[in-house]
């Protein structure tokens, strides 16, 4: 009976073995699907997919801080740091690449030049993305081209700043393929004349199939939004009559005016009816909110730019004390202007009290003299996430209206047409508490300075006078004392970009 | 040795049965004894050489043998050397056996399967568990330090750290470089919940022998088997320690008077005397530290019956952090258990239940910290804390220890149940099912605090925590290999013969699920996520990860006559880690025992002589799962109308060929005894090369990858080396006996090429980066700028080229200007060495007298570079400097041409803060006493053995930070950035009483 038994588990062992080894010989054992993830498969599949993409384009202004950026810090530092509206701040030996750019002695291989880059191309990247997988969503051809319009706004935006900033950069007009990736129609350098036509088509089609804004939902790209951005861009081409037809255009709509106060544009909420967060005013706007998570602003943007301990410390600074509003700007303001105390955070010996009731400490605990109010998001007169300094919820204007009044008047008094450049100036004086005054470049130039101050406008700008009328940028960095040079009107393309390339992408002269 | 003993009984019957005599034979008689204890040896096969004609000797050593005047005896026994003699017309002979080494007799575990040393064609090293249970530590591969050559451990002072091994080198940077653990059968990457008394051996595949594991074995394999019960009565044992840890060797930081004389310079408008200060001096790591209580408690019985043994084992161990709150405890539970059901059938199973909990401090916060805090402001005063930040400095460590609490406790599930048939004596099916199961829960709580007076003794500064975060996250792995083998074996005649085959199925799934909350009160017991705020901050997370591998593998292993080896594996791999799913790994090796060589059997000075080469390829797969695939980002937030819109991007750039990284390895060794096997020892040369490395390929921004680079097969390394491992032991008498021991490590590690990859830069200090890794220099190494000195006067420091870090002012850092451009940047880093040792090894001794036993284990390595990383990690000007650096910086009264005046976040990373990393620690220093038995018979203990033991008794170093030994586990920066000294835990010396009784 026993030997049976034993017999018994012997074959019962056996075939046990034998079962295993058919059982895991499963072809398609192998064939594993990532867990937790949607594949692009799964997206090409999905016919709303192409939506989410758009929505997802928008979301890259949310990037920043000390890495790659477009909206953010490092932007900041390129525009405004970079210019002779601003001092590089926080403590003198903080942060080596933004000294390195506040003292115009930026190198190749400065990190800010290479983050804005990418950053900037991460936009462009989604864009196409989006732009990819819309041409065979299944929508109406108005939602559809509308869609289009956003993602084609939103890649002229990246590109007007890649312009300005790099002259011509690569253009990638689509998601190139892996195997096309590593061609020179993509490793090399577009000319600035094709990057300008590029970006000028994507928004002729933008403004052409855009619906206007209360058409649409409000942070979305619009017909005027495309338009100012156009007559913008047309500026920076020299074109003055496309950029008083399109900014003539807006104007002409009457969907926009300016805030009453000129101090409650950045603020996140109105006052009677003024200003706040997408105000009358205010064209595109990157828009920000509280989600769950904390991830719906942009990285650093304020907090970067908030006031800074020093000296003898002693309280909860609201930053990192970056981007102070400099002498030379202080300098250019007129008595009585408005603007200056809406522009600018000045500390001085007895304490500052903002807006909101927050005191700062006497200078001898702050580390810098003055700090961006723009910039400025309130911790207890406005949102936050939950304590969340990093991602405050501030939405940064973009495209605002007296913008779009100054850009009019340079473009009308190129045109010859001073008495209507005039009547834009004294609509911008007047709201800051100032007389009118005749046209003219000058004046004009003077204005767009005052108004737009720390808005990431005033490098591009002095850049873009300098070359209307040569020596206003030596003229005006001489007054930031700092030397100006001609090869400074564009930064260096980024040496890490350059090697990338394998040196196919060129320097830019004088790097 | 079970089927050697039935073999040598086989021939024994031989001799029996066959009995043929020649008339001229006459009895020869004798004894034989051991050569060196010359005690008696019985059972010691004897035959007359060419003949049929044996016997065996008796309790006293003692044979008769009929044999002609002019025949050759010949004596075998096992564990000695074989001896022929001739008779020479002798009647009595007086015969000495040489005990064979018993590092050839040592049975080793290869990988499915087991074989003598003596046959090993590969450079296997195996460690008797005994010796790793010796010392008090948490994990055997910690006792490991310093014991094998080609092994380098290190370990953290930190409880529940898990040690690094490098075996013979950093042989990869994105895979992994740590050598996969096989557990009876389970293949692991953490051995922590292992308790060491439990162990039998662990033995380390250290060449293409690994092969056998496949794409699992590029980075070695140490395969560890638990003890099993032997037939016969229940032992039960208790191993116990009970001590003290401190830290070793605490660094010394400037004092009051040190820092504010620094700050003169550093901070000159920084108010010394201001309300957040106080006049005394904090030594901010006494006050985080204490000393910690280490307990080990082991309780084990084992035996068996005729037909079933038993191992069955309770471990608890207690290990307290020398930092505030760390600790960590657990306990374990074994069962051994092997039933013979049939004579052909068994069936075993081994499994071991795990619970660690642990209570971890952030080390980076708080040790850093450490370092930096002002020695001016108190640590805590009347319960309200020194305020560092308002100082414009660090965070107060104590506040950060005080005000988190972080706790993770961990289930683990490990072990197998298998069955052996054996229709056959040669031939033995095997399938075993391995598994590991883990439940893990972690619980954060950040207590809230406000940077006001409620808090620090005077409020403000940056340190505050506005609303309390719970964390909780709970997740578990399955993981389960299926290994299925046949193994024929078999010696016809001089042959023998040793066939593997089989194949192994494997898959494995993890899972997570966590959330966090604000606000959730501060009480313990309300510590759920459902107490705190679900509108804001809330977040909940879920994800997983699945992979499969599938094997066949096969092996064969050849030896005649004991003398020509030859061994082969090949092994099919199946990952579902790749787009191309298989591969194919393979190894061959040949062996020659020269002292079994006729030519040698005359030889005086050899007892063992054997040369042995291997070659193979490897793998290594340790990447993520779906690496290839192209996957979409969700739910990304953006706003319009004030509404939430959740928008998803495809970014990520991946190689949709990505393969696993495979290693060549040529290894050719000798091992030797000579003596009278008194001294032993191996040396081996490897060659081995990583092709096909997993490397970051930088990505043109205009491809719009977020972190612009993605992962590919590029990259090559290589590491060359020399080993050498020595034994001396020797038996004075029955009273003295003793052994040393040393092995020393050569190891060059290099990049042979990125092939396209850029060079990987890492190790970021004050934003700059510390280290390359790039063609042609071992992985990680420094690159920075050379340091000349210090600026000596103004007119110096006007002329020198312009420093684009830092101004150049009289009391700075000279540099050189390397590219000769005339200005100081990061085009002008330098290598200036690597934290990779050139020469690592161990030396250890041991002597018994009487009842007393004494060991010493040492440690150590030289030719690394330590980078000084906390001294050059600037945050503020009012830092805190190493007391050292504060009496010898430069100052116009006492100028320094070495050490600069002060070290800011602008002061670049340059050789400056590069220092030998060269030590060697005497790791273990053990002193026991056995008592006699005789007192110990009456109460039926058959062992009793109590002792002290110190770990980490002493360290001669040249580094002047508190450790050489810097213990780096991120999977990254661990390979890229190691040495650099910045936020280690402190390392600590222990010292504990222990007992081993045995009943």
């Amino acid at each position: 009976m026993k030997k049976i038994y034993n017999k018994n588990l012997n074959i019962i062992a056996v075939c046990m073995l034998v079962l295993t080894a058919t059982l895991s010989a499963c072809k398609h054992y192998l064939d594993v699907n990532p867990q937790g993830k949607i594949t692009q498969d799964d997206i090409a599949k999905d016919p709303n997919a192409a939506k989410a993409l758009v929505t997802g384009i928008y979301n890259v202004f949310y990037i920043g801080g000390f890495d790659p950026d477009i909206d953010s810090f490092q932007f900041v530092i390129m525009t405004d740091i970079a210019s002779d509206d601003a001092d590089k701040g926080s403590s003198p030996d903080d942060y080596g690449d933004a000294k390195q750019i506040d003292n115009l002695q930026t190198s190749a291989t400065n990190g800010v030049v290479n983050n804005v880059w990418t950053g900037h191309y991460q936009g462009v990247a989604r864009a196409n993305q989006a732009l990819d997988k819309l041409q065979n969503a299944q929508f109406d051809a108005a939602t559809k081209n509308a869609l289009i319009g956003e993602a084609k706004f939103l890649r002229a935006y990246f590109y007007f700043n890649l312009v300005r900033l790099y002259g011509g950069v690569p253009l990638l007009d689509k998601v190139p393929l892996a195997s096309e990736a590593n061609q020179d129609k993509y490793q090399t350098r577009a000319t600035a004349d094709a990057i300008y036509a590029f970006i000028i088509s994507d928004l002729d089609f933008a403004a052409a199939n855009l619906p206007d804004k209360g058409a649409t939902d409000v942070g979305r790209a619009t017909k005027s939004a495309a338009q100012s951005l156009e007559a913008k861009v047309y500026l920076y081409m020299k074109n003055y009559q496309k950029a008083y037809d399109l900014s003539k255009a807006v104007m002409d709509g009457g969907k926009y005016s300016l805030v009453k106060d000129y101090s409650l544009i950045w603020r996140q909420r109105a006052i009677n009816g003024d200003g706040g967060n997408n105000n009358s005013e205010s064209i595109f706007e990157i828009q920000a909110g509280i989600n769950k998570d904390c991830s719906a602003g942009i990285n650093l943007y304020s907090v970067s730019q908030g006031p800074r301990a020093g000296g003898k410390f002693g309280w909860a600074d609201l930053g990192f004390g970056f981007n102070n509003p400099s002498a030379s700007l202080l300098a250019e303001y007129e008595a009585n202007d408005v603007r200056k105390a809406a522009t600018v955070i000045s500390i001085n010996a007895h304490g500052t009290v903002l807006w909101d009731g927050f005191r700062i400490p006497s200078q001898d605990s702050v580390q810098n003299s003055t700090y961006s109010y723009k910039a400025y998001h309130s911790r207890t007169a406005e949102d936050n996430c939950g304590g969340n300094t990093d991602r405050l919820p501030k939405q940064v204007r973009i495209l605002r209206y007296a913008d779009i009044l100054l850009i009019n008047a340079e473009a009308a008094f190129q045109l010859g047409r001073t008495g209507e450049a005039s009547t834009d100036l004294t609509l911008v004086r007047t709201r800051a508490g100032l007389p009118s005054t005749g046209a003219s470049l000058l004046t004009i130039w003077h204005e767009r300075r005052m108004e737009l101050a720390e808005e990431h406008d005033r490098f591009f700008d002095i850049v873009r006078q300098d070359a209307v009328m040569p020596g206003r940028a030596a003229a005006a960095f001489a007054a930031h004392g700092k030397t100006w040079a001609a090869k400074y009107a564009l930064f260096p393309i980024p040496q890490t970009q350059i090697d990338l390339s394998g040196g196919r992408l060129k320097q830019n002269t004088g790097y | 040795m079970k089927r050697n003993l039935t073999i040598s009984v086989l021939v024994l019957f031989c001799f029996f049965f066959v009995n043929t005599s020649f008339a001229q034979n006459a009895p020869v008689k004798g004894k034989v004894t051991d050569a060196n204890t010359s005690e008696p040896l019985i059972g010691v096969s004897v035959a007359v050489k060419g003949t049929t004609t044996g016997t065996q000797t008796d309790v006293n050593g003692a044979f008769t043998i009929q044999a002609p005047p002019a025949a050759t005896l010949v004596f075998t026994y096992i564990g000695y050397t074989t001896l022929s003699l001739s008779v020479n017309n002798q009647s009595t002979l007086t015969v000495k056996l040489q005990p064979e080494s018993k590092e050839l007799q040592q049975v080793v575990v290869i990988g499915y399967g087991t074989q003598k040393k003596r046959d090993v064609t590969g450079a296997v090293a195996s460690v008797n568990g005994d010796l790793l249970a010796k010392q008090p530590v948490q994990t055997a591969t910690q006792a490991l330090q310093g014991k094998v050559s080609g092994v380098q451990v290190l370990s953290s002072g930190q409880p529940n750290s898990a040690p690094i091994l490098r075996i013979r080198g950093t042989g990869s940077v994105l895979a992994g470089a740590n050598p996969l653990y096989v557990v009876d059968g389970v293949l692991t990457d953490d051995i922590r919940n292992i308790n060491t008394n439990d162990i039998l051996s662990l033995d380390v595949l250290k060449d293409a022998s690994a092969a056998i594991y496949g794409v699992r074995g590029a980075n070695g394999v140490v395969i560890i088997t638990t003890k099993k019960g032997k037939s016969g009565p229940a032992t039960v044992s208790y191993d116990a320690t009970v001590g003290f840890r401190q830290v070793a060797n605490p660094l010394q930081l400037a004092n009051r008077a040190q820092y504010t004389d620094y700050l003169k310079d550093a901070n000159p408008t920084a108010d010394v005397n201001a309300p957040v200060t106080f006049p005394g001096t904090t030594d901010w790591l006494k006050v985080v530290s204490r000393t910690a209580f280490t307990t080990n408690h082991n309780v084990s019985v084992a035996g068996g019956g005729e037909t079933n043994t038993y191992f069955i084992s309770a471990n608890y161990l207690d290990d307290q952090g020398v930092i505030k709150t760390n600790g960590f405890q657990r306990f374990t539970i074994r069962a051994n258990n092997e039933i013979n059901i049939s004579k052909k059938l068994k069936f075993s199973e081994q499994i071991s239940l795990s619970r660690g909990a642990e209570q971890t401090v952030n080390l980076n916060g708080i040790y850093g910290n450490i370092y930096r805090a002002a020695p001016i402001i108190p640590s805590i005063v009347d319960g309200k804390y020194g305020n560092t930040s308002a100082w414009g400095n660090v965070g107060n460590p104590l506040l950060q220890l005080d005000k988190a609490n972080n706790f993770t406790l961990n289930n683990r599930v490990q072990g197998n149940v298998a069955l052996d048939y054996k229709p056959i004596s040669s031939l033995t099916f095997h399938s075993a099912f391995n598994t590991d199961v883990r439940f893990n829960n972690q619980k954060n709580y950040q207590y809230q605090f406000l940077a006001d007076n409620s808090t620090f003794t005077v409020g403000g500064g940056n340190q505050y925590q506005n609303n309390s975060v719970l964390f909780v996250q709970n997740d578990d792995s399955y993981q389960y290999t299926w290994d299925n083998t046949v193994t024929f074996d078999k010696t016809f005649g001089k042959h023998h013969l040793t066939v593997l085959g089989g194949f192994v199925t494997e898959k494995n799934k993890s899972n997570f699920l966590n959330g966090s909350r604000q606000d959730v009160p501060a009480n313990q017991d309300q510590w759920y996520l459902s107490l705190g705020n679900p509108d804001v901050n809330a977040k909940d997370d879920n994800g997983g990860g699945l992979f499969t591998r599938q094997s066949f593998v096969s092996r064969v292993n050849y030896g005649f006559e004991g003398k020509y080896l030859l061994s082969g594996s090949f092994r099919r791999d199946g990952s579902s880690k790749f787009n191309q799913h298989w591969g194919n790994f393979y190894t061959f090796g040949g062996g020659w025992v020269i002292s079994e060589e006729s030519f040698m059997k005359d030889n005086h000075l050899f007892d063992q002589l054997k040369l042995r080469a291997s070659y193979g390829k490897l793998g290594n797969d340790n990447i993520d799962q779906a690496l290839y695939i192209v996957t979409a980002t969700s739910n990304l937030p953006y706003y319009f109308n004030n509404t939430l819109n959740l928008g998803s991007v495809i970014q990520d750039i991946k190689d949709l060929n990505l393969k696993w990284e495979t290693t060549t390895q040529f290894d050719i060794g000798l091992d030797f005894a000579i003596l009278n096997n008194r001294l032993s020892g191996e040396v081996d040369y490897y060659n081995k090369k990583v092709a096909d490395a997993l490397t970051k390929i930088p990505l043109p921004g205009i491809l719009g990858d977020p972190d612009n680079t993605y992962i590919t097969n590029a990259a090559s390394y290589s590491n060359k080396g020399i080993e050498l491992g020595l034994k001396w032991n020797d038996r004075i008498n029955s009273k003295l006996s003793y052994s040393i021991g040393a092995n020393i490590s050569y190891n060059k590690n290099n990049v042979i090429g990125l092939n396209g990859g850029q060079a990987l830069y890492d190790g970021g200090i004050n934003s700059n980066t510390v280290t390359r890794t790039d063609n042609g220099q071992p992985i990680g190494s420094y690159y920075v700028l050379q340091a000349t000195g210090v600026f000596q006067t103004a007119a110096e420091a006007a002329t020198a080229p312009t420093n684009t870090f830092e101004a150049n002012k009289v009391g700075g850092l000279k540099y050189a200007d390397i590219n000769h451009d005339g200005k100081i940047d990061a085009n002008d880093r330098v290598y200036a060495g690597s934290y990779q040792p050139k020469y690592y090894g161990g030396f250890n001794f041991a002597i018994n007298y009487t009842h007393f036993d004494l060991s010493a284990d040492f440690t150590g390595n030289w030719g690394n570079k330590i980078y000084n990383g906390k001294k050059n990690s600037r945050g503020s000007e009012n830092d805190n400097i190493e007391a050292s650096y504060a009496d010898s910086r430069f100052t116009t009264a006492k100028p320094s041409n070495t050490n600069p005046n002060v070290i800011t976040a602008s002061t670049p990373p340059s050789t400056y803060f590069i220092e030998s990393g060269a030590y060697m620690r005497l790791n273990n220093l053990t002193l026991g006493y056995t008592l006699p038995s005789a007192m110990l018979k009456r109460a039926n203990i058959s062992k009793l053995r109590i002792f002290l033991t110190s770990q980490n008794l002493f360290t001669l170093k040249r580094y002047s930070g508190s450790s050489p030994e810097l213990f780096n586990n991120d999977v990254n920066t661990g390979i890229t950035a190691a040495g650099i000294d910045n936020t280690n835990y402190p390392v600590t010396r222990t010292f504990a009483l222990g007992l081993n009784l045995q009943f």
